[in-house]
């Protein structure tokens, strides 16, 4: 969020109406209204045209699989999709996948985590869970997990190692397809400068 | 007896399955409107209409399947056509194997896609299109390209300089030409999925340089200031030759534009409303026929018809008004009634003996029934039957 409101200031837009975290949700921004959401969410609102532009993470469009055009990536909010096992527990794990012929995979992003192990043939059950994937190993609710990580101390403080890195995300900017050949002429600065901006990062 | 509790319960539900809906009188008489109008203009070109059936074999796919498909009492995997292209492609490879020449077919009906749930969009829709099969070169390019303004202008539609896109998949897969096949295959995936930026960043890395990187770039972004290659734009000057002299510009370069659909090798195109998105698109598939049989040359369009009934709307569309229909009260003597009715039927104006509650918009006229010869209008005198119609036109 920080980085966004950065980005945009500095290609020269007036986020001051914008407080992270404040009520109000849609912001005047002289030439341009901000609507803020929840990730998961902007990648509805621009799929569906309720917003023309959205500043929203690999991560989101990877799981959401929305129809959006992706214009720029912008470099920041960096993380990592990853396949994590109980550290020590690799050699135990194959033995019950050669054992039992499946393993169970615990996951926020259960779109991700099936799409990756159907390229890989390895048979797995998903387990969607809202929250910290991370504690399903330690309480025997799954073998492995599938999830998002910045610098991996959530993962090393559960004991997990990350067995297979699945794809990088980084922040991108994003735009409804119909609003990006129709309203080229508002985009468009905004997409350069954008990309301007993201360039030598 | 089953009360109206019944119906609500999963075995009876009261709507239809998520994604698919009741299209009600109203509706269904202003797409009547339209589908009419496009079948007079489909074939004021040539184009002859076509059925396709309503089930195709299905396949497994190792990717999430967009086809609605299950299996038959034969075993047999099937799909309800997800679109009604690939099944021309069919039907064309198989039953016009051995005739070579040109073939111009046109459709109205329904395809169906499987949707994640929750996601608000419809699994059946509705489309209009025409296939030109065995139609080579710039001018089968130009004529189609001509023929869906002309089918969106005609339905009432105004056709604005942005309402059409028109790209090229040879032309963008062209702008990586110095790569090799497999980095430029990834190349093009990654723009079918709109993903502008996965696909330069993916040109950097297998080595693409700078200047071809930024041209690369330009072209993709489209807008203004972007020299459009010359191979398009002659596809789109000789399209606007549908309407010479006439400074309306209507096509738009735009090499940004590869559609999700994987069978176009050529010209591709699609029409955008401001307020509903796209309401038509099509292209050049010279491979999809191969697929079944011996390739042939092809390109056609398909237009979604309700989304161009709701692009329609947002401008304050009304369709063509309908004769009004006269609501007729019967006399005692019915035989009389029955007589009556049929005069003023054979005059030309349509009746229906007693009352209607769905009229779908259309105007009613009430009047009573005095003998075989004669009504009595409510607001109005008495009239001969015979004539009635003379007196109502719309």
């Amino acid at each position: 969020m920080n980085d966004a409101l950065s980005a945009l200031r500095a290609i020269g837009l007036d986020v001051s109406g914008i407080t992270p975290g404040g009520r109000r949700l849609v912001v005047d921004g002289g030439a341009v209204e901000f609507v803020l959401a929840r990730p998961s969410d902007i990648a509805t609102y621009v799929e569906r045209g309720a917003a023309d532009l959205g500043i929203v993470g690999k991560d989101v469009l990877l799981e959401s699989e929305a129809r959006v055009v992706e214009l720029v990536d912008l470099g920041f909010g960096a993380c990592r999709f990853v396949v994590a096992a109980p550290r020590g527990a690799m050699q135990r794990s194959l033995d019950e996948y050669r054992h039992l012929g499946t393993l169970e995979v615990a996951t926020k992003y259960p779109n991700v985590a099936e799409r990756h192990f159907r390229a890989r043939d390895i048979a797995v059950e998903i387990v969607k869970v809202a929250g910290s994937a991370e504690v399903a190993p330690l309480v025997g609710l799954a073998d492995w997990i599938v999830d998002l990580v910045a610098t991996g101390s959530t993962l090393r403080a559960n004991g997990l190692a990350v067995v297979e890195e699945i794809a990088s995300s980084t922040a991108r900017l994003v735009a409804n397809p119909a609003s990006f050949q129709l309203r080229r002429q508002e985009i468009g600065p905004v997409v350069e400068r954008l990309a301007a901006w993201a360039a030598p990062r | 007896m089953e009360g109206p509790h019944t119906y609500m319960n999963q075995q009876n539900p009261v709507g239809p399955p998520r994604g698919f809906r009741d299209i009600l009188p109203t509706e269904a008489r202003e797409l009547g409107v339209i589908e009419q109008t496009l079948a007079e203009v489909f074939a004021d070109s040539g184009f002859t209409p076509l059925h396709p059936p309503l089930l195709e074999f299905g396949a497994v796919d190792s990717a999430k399947p967009r086809r609605i498909q299950f299996l038959d009492s034969d075993g047999n995997l099937v799909a309800l056509r997800p679109d009604l292209t690939t099944s021309v492609a069919r039907l064309v490879a198989g039953r016009y194997r051995d005739m070579n020449g040109v073939l111009r077919l046109s459709y109205i009906a329904p395809v169906f896609r499987e949707e994640p749930p929750m996601s608000g969009v419809a699994r059946e829709v509705l489309q209009a299109g025409v296939e030109l099969i065995g139609g080579d070169g710039a001018l089968a390019d130009a004529e189609i390209l001509a023929l869906l303004a002309e089918s969106l202008e005609r339905c009432g539609l105004s056709v604005r300089e942005s309402t059409v896109q028109v790209g090229s998949i040879r032309l963008a897969s062209g702008l990586f030409g110095i790569l090799a096949d497999a980095a430029r295959g990834e190349i093009l995936r990654a723009l079918r999925e709109g993903d502008i930026a996965g696909a330069l960043s993916r040109a950097r890395e297998a080595g693409m340089p700078a200047d071809h990187l930024e041209r690369a770039a330009r072209a993709l972004a489209g807008g203004d200031g972007v020299e459009a290659e010359a191979d398009l734009c002659r596809v789109i000057d000789l399209a606007r030759e549908r309407w010479p002299g006439k400074d309306k510009r209507w096509g738009v370069p735009n090499l940004g534009l590869v559609p999700a659909l994987p069978y176009y090798t050529g010209v591709v195109f699609e029409a955008i409303h401001a307020d509903v998105g796209v309401v038509a698109s099509g292209g050049r598939y010279d491979l999809l026929i191969g697929a079944f049989g011996e390739p042939r040359p092809a390109i056609g369009f398909a237009i979604d018809v309700l989304q161009l009934h709701r692009a329609l709307f947002a401008g304050a569309w009304q369709p063509r008004s309908q004769r009004p229909l006269l609501l007729l009260r019967a006399s005692p003597d019915e035989r009389a009634t029955m007589r009556c009715a049929a005069t003023i039927r054979g005059g030309g104006m349509a009746v229906a003996l007693g009352d209607v509650v769905e009229r779908a918009g259309r105007s009613v006229i009430h009047a009573e029934v005095v003998d075989e010869r004669f009504v009595k209008l409510d607001d109005g005198p008495v009239a001969e039957a015979a004539t009635l119609g003379r007196d109502f036109v719309p």
